[in-house]
């Protein structure tokens, strides 16, 4: 079995619509790319949070991943809170990256290593109902 | 104890130096600053005495958040399609928007290099946008970027075009017909303005001018837009948007921090074209 840390698989992911403050055209939402590392930083900000992850390549080598989350507001609906990661953390991060090839994506999922999953929820508030 | 009286000295001469004297302190108001006060002067909308002009009792109020209704659509937030029939001038970017989005990259992409968003993207972005209405205005502060827009209701005229210094949500004046607020804005930057995001891009001119009529539809909020700018396409732009009443969040301090893009990848990677 091929070693998962450092290796990114890429699988077929379904669009989700996501609007950051930047166009999402740099994203290939076609592709996911499942990063196995250890956290360097973890910014919990407006407009969006986002981490760094350092990722082993194939020949052992530290990339360091940038990864675009959407804003708090979102994120504390899912369950996400300002300590949910910390530098040093042990991360599976899956994201669409950019369609340059450069080491930075736009998140799909979190997983700790203690096993719990974190998505995002859909960047959308208040309903036609609410008065 | 030597090193402190030179210390008080020269804190002294400074001090002198920087205060006004009495003299100074007792000058008359320039005639400036008189003019202000003078009847016939346009009053501040927060000013006590142009609140308290008597007026109408407005047909509804729009005090609350609000967030564009994306239920039925995801891409709600854009203002087409349709999209109206370009100019030479706006057609060049939409084609090469087309071209580099085809090649995998983003063509000018100002919003996500932290210029302003600017209307009518400002409304429809996805943050909630803080509304305030008073007698005199309507006060509001989206969530993206904390953007300020005022919409004045107080009476007041669009400023002389030669004065008005031009924004990215322009000046906006608005009045009642009926049961519609209709607000008339102009006086647009027109350089790193856009009036759609995301693989589609049409410049917003200085020339752009945009007629705005808010109703309550229900418990929402419905504005229909009409937007002509003849520099950059033939005719009038229309489009309808419902917004929803956000209860359950605020708007929060959001600015696009010196170092956001440094870690916001994609918006320096080479995907960008910026020219």
């Amino acid at each position: 079995m091929k070693r998962l840390l450092g290796a990114w698989a890429l699988v077929l992911a379904c669009g989700v619509p996501v609007l950051a403050h930047h166009s999402p055209a740099a994203f290939d939402r076609s592709k996911e790319v499942k990063l196995v590392g250890t956290v360097k930083e973890f910014r919990w900000q407006n407009p969006h949070t986002w981490i760094e992850v350092l990722v082993p390549d194939e020949k052992g080598k530290e990339v360091l991943w940038g990864v675009e989350l959407t804003s708090p507001t979102y994120l504390i609906r899912a369950g996400w809170k300002s300590n949910t990661i910390k530098p040093g953390d042990k991360v599976t991060v899956t994201v669409n990256p950019v369609r340059s090839g450069e080491p930075a994506g736009i998140f799909r999922s979190l997983t700790l290593a203690e096993g719990r999953v974190l998505t995002e929820r859909p960047a959308r508030l208040g309903t036609a109902d609410s008065k | 104890m030597r090193r402190t009286s030179v210390f008080l000295v020269i804190a002294a001469m400074v001090s002198a130096s920087c205060s006004p004297s009495p003299q100074q302190s007792a000058t008359p108001a320039t005639p400036a600053a008189d003019a202000a006060s003078e009847e016939g002067k346009q009053l501040s909308a927060l000013a006590p005495a142009n609140l308290a002009k008597p007026r109408p009792k407005p047909p509804f109020e729009v005090t609350g958040n609000w967030f564009i209704d994306v239920s039925q659509n995801p891409e709600a937030w854009r203002f087409g399609p349709p999209y109206p029939k370009l100019t030479p001038a706006a057609q060049v970017h939409w084609d090469a928007a087309k071209k580099y989005t085809a090649e995998g990259k983003v063509y000018r992409d100002d919003i996500g290099q932290c210029w302003p968003a600017g209307l009518p993207l400002i409304m429809t972005r996805y943050w909630p946008m803080a509304m305030v209405q008073i007698p005199t205005a309507i006060y509001m502060i989206s969530g993206f970027m904390n953007s300020v827009r005022i919409v004045y209701l107080d009476g007041r005229k669009h400023t002389d075009p030669d004065i008005i210094v031009r924004t990215y949500n322009g000046e906006s004046i608005g009045t009642w017909e009926g049961d519609t607020l209709v607000v008339d804005t102009i006086g647009f930057r027109g350089d790193h303005h856009w009036m759609d995001q995301g693989g589609v891009a049409i410049p917003a001119g200085e020339q752009l001018h945009i007629v705005e009529r808010f109703r309550m539809a229900g418990n929402q909020l419905e504005i229909e837009y009409t937007m002509t700018d003849p520099q950059h396409w033939e005719g009038e732009w229309k489009s309808t948007k419902r917004f929803n009443r956000v209860i359950d969040e605020d708007i929060q301090e959001v600015s696009c921090l010196p170092d956001l893009n440094e870690h916001l990848q994609s918006t320096t990677s080479k995907t960008q074209v910026l020219q």
